[in-house]
């Protein structure tokens, strides 16, 4: 079970390298616009340990998101996956290798963010803290992942990937993940507080600066994480029949 | 009727009985459509079975409940002995997946290694490359087969893991005269072993020369199952034929078809009729009798005259 969830795991990360179309814009893409357009304005290390952590969420969310709404959603097309079914699998090998390969994928998008944020800035983050900001990361992921989730069973494959470029850019916008809220205009500063991303943003927050997580975005994001899941098997129970 | 091999033991380790696939009075609704209604199939050891019937006529949805992927609104499948959706059931199948699905970006290596992977005892890999003559092609990307090379990986996946029973969905299209070979070979080695073959086919003539039953499916309906000799007689019909300037009216001929001077009548007494051929004084020239080829008989069951 293991061995397979690993010989899983092997060949799903082998497709993706070798696939530059998902490749770069999930991993590249991250650190790229941290580079144009956040680096040169952090010039203390308040400022760069906000904006870095933030953008880490961005790549975290960039690849569960992506992964999940439109890869599941262009997966579910493809005659493999029924064929997978026919073989001696147990039925949570694949899910499980397909989420280790999506963490480690995040991963390696956020670490690309730090690195090029202690190249260009002033960021530092004290080894004691990123244990409690990658499991700020990783908890956060959870919700966000499940609504791309929901957004594959719930569209078509040719829709998939327009809507979720549609939810993702506003969602990383209103939510802090690419200015802190208070530069946001007034609107934007209204919806934000309502938003998962930006619960997620606090709780990243939070944990680089070694701060208590706030209860409520704890809460917000439990919240998010149980209504995706049941949006998700309602609309996968419709989808097999 | 008992099929060929029942009470052989099958792979389940201590138990005795068990055949390799069976289906228990299935049935199955898409939607307003009724896919299967109450179908019974028994696959044995040690044989070839082939499943025939016209399109829509229910094969591959009894194929896809019998494999795990569907589940029957009533009856029962077995495989092995066990529920085909459950993982453990499929230790000992083998299928073939649709040649348009392979991840793009794997080598046909990788790939076979993948599937090699799930199986306690799968087939050596180079061996399945060689047999398959994938040997050359074994380092390309899959996206880089041509059709036809892509259809015999589809197959090769099939045998990876040394299974006990392999299912083959119309294995041969697409496949050219060499590949078509290779495989009727290995199906036939595959046989020989003890080991089962459920193949769904279009091409009678595939079924003629490989299997041991022939079950005939129309309307989700079992219509007829047994040897191809079996099936044959069943429809109790010769074909006489010959070349005539024309014909009067005949009682022993059931249907009478013409192209040009050449006329092919069916019968089910084909003495008789050639009497009354000659009793009328017809003029017929290079007279033949003979049984029907399965194709034959196979529409004239599915049209409903037998």
């Amino acid at each position: 079970m293991i061995r397979l969830v690993f010989v899983h795991l092997k060949y799903e990360l082998l497709a993706l390298l070798r696939m530059p179309g998902f490749l770069i814009p999930s991993f590249v893409f991250p650190g790229m616009f941290f580079l144009m357009f956040a680096a040169p304005y952090l010039k203390t290390p308040e400022t760069a340990l906000k904006t870095t952590t933030s953008f880490m969420a961005f790549a975290f969310f960039t690849v569960v998101f992506f992964q999940y709404g439109v890869g599941l959603s262009q997966e579910r097309e493809n005659p493999w996956v029924p064929y997978l079914r026919t073989l001696p699998l147990p039925a949570g090998v694949r899910p499980a290798a397909y989420l280790l390969a999506g963490l480690l994928f995040a991963l390696a998008a956020a670490l690309l963010v730090a690195a090029v944020a202690g190249l260009a800035t002033p960021f530092h983050l004290p080894a004691g803290r990123w244990p409690t900001l990658l499991a700020a990361l990783v908890l956060g992921a959870v919700p966000h992942g499940l609504m791309g989730l929901s957004l594959a069973y719930l569209t078509r494959p040719r829709a998939a990937l327009a809507l979720a470029n549609l939810i993702f850019l506003p969602l990383s916008y209103l939510g802090g993940l690419w200015m802190p809220p208070e530069l946001l205009p007034g609107w934007a500063r209204a919806i934000s507080p309502w938003l998962p991303t930006r619960h997620w943003a606090e709780l990243v927050w939070a944990a680089s600066e070694a701060l208590p997580w706030p209860a409520a975005s704890l809460l917000a994001l439990l919240g998010y994480a149980v209504f995706f899941a049941l949006i998700a098997t309602w609309a996968w129970r419709r989808g097999t029949g | 009727m008992a099929p060929p091999g029942a009470g052989r033991a099958g792979p389940s380790p201590g138990r005795t009985n068990v055949f390799p696939a069976e289906a228990k009075e299935i049935w199955k609704t898409y939607g307003k459509i009724q896919a299967l209604k109450g179908v019974s199939l028994r696959v044995s050891s040690g044989e070839v079975l082939a499943l025939l019937g016209p399109n829509g006529a229910g094969k591959t949805t009894l194929v896809r409940v019998l494999v795990g992927l569907l589940s029957p609104d009533r009856g029962e499948a077995r495989l092995f002995g066990g529920d085909p959706r459950c993982w453990r059931s499929r230790r000992f199948l083998g299928v073939t997946p649709q040649e348009t699905g392979f991840p793009p970006t794997l080598r046909v290596r990788e790939v076979v290694d993948l599937v090699r992977a799930h199986y306690p005892k799968p087939a050596a890999r180079d061996h399945l490359l060689e047999q398959f003559g994938l040997a050359a092609k074994a380092g390309r990307m899959t996206s880089a087969l041509s059709g036809g090379e892509r259809r015999r990986l589809s197959v090769l996946l099939a045998f990876a893991g040394n299974p006990n029973l392999v299912v083959l969905d119309e294995p041969t299209t697409g496949l050219d005269v060499e590949g078509r070979h290779t495989l009727w070979q290995a199906i036939r080695t595959f046989r020989d072993e003890g080991k089962a073959v459920l193949l769904t086919t279009h091409y009678l003539e595939e079924a003629e020369a490989l299997a041991d039953r022939v079950a005939i499916l129309h309307q989700g309906r079992l219509l007829i199952e047994g040897t191809p000799e079996a099936i044959k007689a069943r429809v109790g019909l010769k074909q006489v034929s010959f070349f005539a300037p024309g014909l009067p009216e005949l009682s022993h001929a059931v249907r009478i078809e013409r192209v040009g001077d050449r006329f092919v009548l069916y019968t089910s007494d084909a003495d008789r009729l050639v009497v009354e051929l000659m009793e009328k004084r017809v003029a017929f020239r290079e007279l033949e009798v003979r049984p029907l080829r399965l194709e034959e008989a196979f529409l004239a069951l599915t049209r409903g005259e037998a």
